[in-house]
């Protein structure tokens, strides 16, 4: 087995994010909570293994944040109930009156089963694709797909990652002085003080900022980018028409009365008229990269591992099999074995692709 | 004092361009209140992430037009601290969620240099935030066009500037983004929550206009105005408390960079035969600084 053991690099972000998206689509179409619990799973145990060490780890966030939504969902439903009616009775809270204009609404009563598995499995539903975006930002930092914006938007990816260095500059600099004020006998809290860090903080980001835009015109910041009249008019007119088509598709989906069945087309028409914009407005120069993300074999099985439980669970859903959106009773609901597999493919990436660097200790 | 008034233009592709998006934002927030319940039956699960999609294209369609080939190095950097800062913010607020500063920000970008900047502004601070959180999600394209929305607005708001009533109509303006902006988002998974809201909160495919409505209401009195109140508080105070002061940074930064000063190359007597800047209108146009001075602040 040693000779399959990869050199340690860090896997091609847009495979690890379409791997995440892959299974949130899974996790979107079930409520099944075994189904959802075993992507949780899948999610931590990936992670575990392929988290590039060398950035923070922003997974448990999620969970947590996951985990407050089901928390919250179920309190909210035990007190406000919810649109599901049920039949076993768990307890009876005193209810509270009100008052005639907001009739619709009840506070306590009785609190069913039904009503609260409801809750909790619709929001263990989004907590789970919560826990596959967590995912996908751990094992490849979305910063890493900047990388690869279109040239058109050259200029608008180049701020960012501008912005993206002065932050935490920018939070040193209110460090400082806040210590500074702390010295003159100043608590540094509250909204009056806040302010008053603003200003010096935003003028140093400002002089640094001229600095930089000073250093990038005389290091000829911007060549690299090709765009002409001619392209740049053919892209407008692109976008144009892309947005009309968009508008109009979205109109006819929605107003089903005005040719519901020409929405959709039309709709991804001008999608892909606004994309290919995107395209045509500019052509970047060939020009060679420092540490290039490389696209291998390992890329395209991780992607393929996350499309396979996508793709079953969008069959299953559409084709209405048991235990995909279980009935709310007090019992385990049916675990269709497919789906489960399925979920289980997606969590090979876990052995298979490259192991990250290690930071040295 | 107008000088950086046109950082980024306004031409009418763009313009048309946002408000299109504009459009499509509006019935990505909105469907819920105006389809019929077939529709709505169908679709009602799959339209958050076809909206999601469906903006995210728009909002980089959408920058990229504003932008398209007029962005110079110092309009970059100036829009690299308007990200930073807000991005920072939100870094910071990460522990106490909802009271995001961050649109305070976004909103004095916008008003001193222009509704271009204002709109790339607000949508690249909320992306610069989810990029340093990490929080990259379905709920970021609704954000940015959000987010770009109040810095456009900002930047068109009929008040002189400088004026004593700029003040107080930059804190109205928070204090009503900042309610609006909860107002919105939350439109976004309301649908999603279907029989699973509250009840008598929840949406009703199909329903008439005005009981989606009063669900709506109570479900956004319920949940969140608790956390956009104090949000547009927050940021009310802060604009009337820094705002000026920081009006001021963001005027003066904005004129020692020079935005829109032309080049001009002129046979200078001597041997110094560098080119140098010359102010358009002399009588208007403050001193200039020459840009190498900014490597060397004094």
């Amino acid at each position: 087995m040693a000779r399959l053991e990869l050199r340690p690099r860090l896997q091609h972000p847009a495979a690890w994010w379409l791997w995440g998206l892959g299974l949130a689509t899974a996790a979107s179409r079930t409520t099944n909570p075994v189904l959802l619990l075993l992507v949780v799973g899948v999610c931590v145990v990936v992670v575990a293994e392929r988290h590039d060490p060398a950035t923070v780890n922003p997974l448990p966030a999620f969970l947590v944040i996951g985990a407050v939504i089901v928390v919250f969902r179920i309190v909210m439903t035990a007190l406000l109930g919810n649109g599901f009616v049920g039949q076993t009775v768990v307890v009876t809270l005193p209810s509270v009156p009100l008052p005639d204009w907001a009739a619709s609404v009840r506070i306590g009563g009785t609190v069913t089963l039904e009503s609260l598995l409801y809750a909790a499995y619709d929001a263990l539903r989004l907590a789970a694709v919560l826990a596959c975006l967590g995912a996908a930002n751990a094992l490849a930092s979305p910063r890493r797909l900047l990388r690869y914006l279109p040239a058109t938007l050259y200029d608008v990816g180049t701020a960012v990652v501008v912005g993206l260095t002065f932050a935490p500059q920018l939070l040193t600099d209110a460090r400082d002085v806040r210590a500074a004020r702390t010295l003159r006998g100043r608590d540094g809290r509250g909204v009056r003080e806040m302010a008053r860090l603003t200003v010096p903080v935003l003028e140093t980001a400002f002089e640094r900022s001229l600095g930089l835009a000073a250093s990038m015109e005389s290091r000829g910041y911007g060549r690299s980018v090709r765009s002409t009249t001619t392209s740049r008019r053919a892209a407008t007119g692109l976008a144009l028409a892309g947005l009309v088509g968009v508008l109009a598709g979205l109109y006819g989906l929605l107003d089903s009365s005005a040719g519901g069945v020409l929405g959709l087309p039309v709709l991804v028409l001008g999608a892909l008229l606004a994309g290919s914009s995107l395209v045509v407005g500019a052509s970047r120069d060939p020009r060679s990269g420092h540490r290039r993300d490389r696209w291998t074999w390992t890329a395209t099985t991780t992607v393929l591992a996350g499309a396979v439980p996508a793709a079953v669970l969008v069959i299953a859903s559409a084709g209405g099999w048991p235990g995909v959106v279980p009935s709310q009773q007090a019992q385990l609901p049916e675990v269709p074995l497919l789906a489960v597999l399925a979920v289980l493919v997606s969590a090979t990436p876990a052995w298979f692709t490259p192991r990250p660097r290690e930071v040295a200790p | 004092m107008m000088t950086g008034r046109r950082v980024i233009p306004l031409r009418w592709p763009a313009a048309v361009a946002v408000g299109v998006v504009g459009i499509v934002g509006l019935v990505a927030f909105t469907w819920p209140f105006f389809v019929t319940a077939d529709v709505a039956r169908d679709h009602g699960n799959d339209a958050p992430w076809l909206f999601a999609v469906l903006l995210g294209l728009l909002a980089v369609v959408c920058l990229a037009e504003v932008t398209a080939g007029r962005l110079d190095a110092k309009t970059i950097a100036v829009l690299g601290v308007a990200a930073a800062a807000g991005g920072g913010l939100r870094l910071l607020s990460a522990g106490t969620a909802g009271l995001e500063p961050m649109f305070f920000v976004v909103i004095v970008a916008g008003r001193v240099l222009g509704p271009g900047v204002g709109f790339v502004s607000g949508a690249l601070a909320v992306t610069t935030g989810a990029l340093l959180t990490g929080g990259v999600g379905p709920w970021l394209p609704f954000q940015m066009i959000c987010a770009g929305g109040i810095g456009l607005g900002a930047g068109l708001l009929p008040v002189r500037a400088g004026s004593r009533v700029e003040r107080w109509a930059l804190a109205a303006y928070a204090l009503v983004t900042g309610l609006v902006f909860g107002l919105f988002m939350n439109l976004w998974f309301w649908p999603f929550l279907g029989t699973g809201a509250p009840t008598g909160m929840g949406f009703v495919p199909g329903a008439p206009l005005q009981d989606n409505l009063a669900h709506y209401g109570l479900f956004y009195l319920a949940t969140s105005l608790g956390w956009d109140l104090p949000r547009g508080v927050l940021n009310a105070v802060l604009v009337l408390v820094a705002g000026p002061a920081l009006l001021r940074v963001f005027r003066r930064g904005a004129r020692r960079a020079a935005f829109g000063v032309p080049v001009v190359f002129a046979p200078a007597p001597g041997r110094d035969a560098a080119p140098h800047r010359e102010p358009a209108e002399p009588h208007d146009e403050p001193p200039v600084v020459p840009l190498h001075d900014a490597e060397h602040p004094r």
